[in-house]
């Protein structure tokens, strides 16, 4: 049964994939202009856009291109940058790695952050800690990403001297160097999810606290905090993953905004110049790389999500 | 009203009427003209004169976190209008009748949901262009899927609930019963997730203006303030730390308002 339930997920996500690849070759399809003439220029002859347009393949009926054109995304084919003329493969291959270590190194400090904080201020309720997180919390979460980016350029680039603003070390020159740099945008991402985890995590482990199960727990003669960690935290872990899987694809597009602060040369810079010259390509490869990025966390977040409760039976999902 | 009483909602009321306040002014008046220069001032510090400095060009920054001000609080109404009402009558028809329409959406959903929502406006403004009224749009068709999702398991909730079956009997047609019966029922969970839907707008809005794709100048935006002021940090901080606390108390504002009614809605 438990193969059945997964496969089942797997073709589920393939689906969503593939409706999302074809929102986006859909979208761009009815936005007017022609490819052949925009490569050419508007210069060209008849003749030759004709061919430029049969070589293209953009003759053939929607469809048929549709499923030409997925083909070759799986195969790592995004096409041929209209502005600049290379394969927009190229283009995109050295900054994926940015953008995702950013992301991940978000992700990863957010988790680590929240699951401590959340439980120190579950554990002191009603306490002076509690209060001052809770405003602190508020706050944090009220802050966009990229005012706390320009705050931290301030204060740790301006100020005190930490790192240069709009300085950038590349990957493959310098690896801890890289880091370096991307330690702080990182932080200036994960402190609103993070503000948001924490508070989702404090109020889930009052609600488990307040539970029968605590109560047996307690009578057979465990500590607090056997039962806080064996028992309560797993359970209400559970929300706190799913807003995690949500919080991944928010953080990879705010991640956009956020390298623009600081001048790091991710694909949000790719995104953006190509959304400006039109260069419709390599926008559609940009997005149906974090769209997809996004459907596969949330697969992977529903299979987590099953191994932790227990309760879920084949085929139901619980919301 | 009297139910809302606590904490949160009361602060969240007193920061966002402050900010509407704000808004409302700048519509009719505003110190100076926002986009007027002034050579001599340029780059001034705080004054009796100027009570935020002036920028590079010489506008008056106060003049132009009000015009700012008007014009999120503008589009982020609107987009949020436009989420809700489309996504109210998507939630509702797929919550209520269920069945393959509903199976249909719901996958399309999904798939929208897939992008998160900056990154689905700016497919939008890739394919409309910049500026205030598109901005909005693409803002407003990317917050859809969100509020058809809440709508629809809300709905889901309240279809197996006896009034409505009662109301059924009393052969009240479907759409009453959405609307009149149900949708009254749901409005808390509706008003708190307008409201988180507000600040994610307003949020949105900020981001894609500093990227320089949401409103254009010479139209005054708190974001696109905030990328002119980057450049300024070193020698007139206050130019980005105005209009970003701005930013922050209005999205304050809402986000306590919302957490109020959540917690009125638990007593």
């Amino acid at each position: 049964m438990k193969v059945k339930y997964y496969c089942k997920k797997f073709i589920a996500m393939l689906l969503t994939l593939l409706a999302v690849s074809f929102f986006v070759f859909a979208a761009f399809e009815i936005i007017p202009g022609d490819p052949a003439t925009s490569i050419l220029g508007t210069n060209a002859t008849k003749e030759s856009v004709q061919a430029l347009r049969e070589e293209m393949g953009l003759n053939a009926p929607f469809l048929s291109r549709y499923f030409s054109w997925v083909l070759s995304c799986c195969k790592g084919d995004f096409g041929i940058s209209y502005s600049y003329h290379i394969p927009v493969r190229e283009m995109i291959a050295d900054k994926l790695p940015i953008t995702l270590t950013m992301t991940v190194l978000a992700m990863l400090m957010t988790m680590i952050v929240s699951v401590l904080l959340g439980v120190f201020l579950a554990k002191h309720t009603r306490s002076v800690w509690d209060k001052c997180g809770y405003v602190v919390n508020q706050i944090a979460m009220a802050i966009p990403a990229f005012f706390l980016g320009i705050l931290f350029t301030y204060l740790f680039g301006l100020i005190l001297k930490w790192f240069t603003p709009g300085g950038y070390i590349s990957y493959q020159k310098n690896f801890v160097g890289f880091l370096g740099y991307l330690i702080m945008p990182s932080i200036a991402i994960a402190i609103p999810k993070c503000a948001m985890s924490v508070k989702l995590l404090r109020s889930s482990i009052l609600t488990e606290a307040g539970k029968d199960y605590v109560r047996t727990a307690y009578s057979r003669g465990n500590s607090t905090s056997q039962v806080l960690y064996r028992h309560v935290l797993k359970n209400a872990m559970i929300p706190v993953i799913t807003f995690w899987g949500m919080a991944l694809a928010d953080m990879s597009a705010g991640s956009i905004v956020v390298e623009q602060v600081f001048n790091i040369p991710g694909l949000g810079r790719i995104l953006l110049s190509s959304i400006s010259n039109r260069d419709y390509p390599v926008v559609e490869a940009v997005i149906v790389l974090i769209a997809f990025l996004v459907v596969i966390t949330n697969f992977l977040v529903d299979l987590l999500y099953r191994k932790m409760d227990h309760r879920m039976q084949d085929g139901e999902d619980l919301k | 009203m009297k139910k809302y009483k606590n904490f949160n909602f009361i602060m969240g009321v007193i920061l966002t009427g402050l900010v509407v306040l704000i808004a409302i002014i700048g519509c009719f008046y505003t110190p100076y003209d926002p986009d007027a220069m002034d050579a001599v001032a340029k780059n001034s510090g705080i004054s009796m004169d100027h009570w935020m400095g002036c920028d590079n060009f010489g506008r008056d920054i106060f003049s132009r976190i009000m015009e700012g001000i008007r014009n999120t609080f503008l589009i982020s109404l609107f987009t949020v209008a436009i989420g809700t009402i489309v996504g109210v009558l998507i939630g509702a028809v797929t919550g209520y009748f269920g069945g393959w329409l509903d199976e249909i959406l719901m996958r399309i959903n999904d798939a929208l949901f897939a992008f998160p929502s900056v990154l689905l406006a700016l497919v939008v403004i890739s394919l409309l262009g910049t500026g205030m009224f598109r901005v909005t749009l693409a803002l407003g068709i990317a917050f859809i899927p969100s509020f058809a999702r809440i709508v629809r398991s809300e709905i889901k909730k309240q279809v197996t609930q006896d009034y409505v079956e009662s109301a059924k009997l009393m052969g009240a047609g479907n759409f009453r019963i959405i609307f009149v019966h149900i949708l009254p029922n749901i409005l808390p969970v509706l008003l708190s997730s307008i409201m988180i839907g507000f600040n994610n707008a307003v949020l949105a809005e900020a981001g894609l203006s500093y990227l320089g794709i949401g409103v254009q100048p010479p139209d005054a935006s708190l974001g696109r303030m905030l990328s002119e002021a980057q450049s300024f940090l070193f020698s007139m901080p206050w130019y980005a730390l105005f209009p970003g606390t701005v930013i922050v108390i209005m999205v304050l504002g809402f986000a306590l308002m919302a957490e109020g009614i959540t917690q009125a809605q638990m007593k």
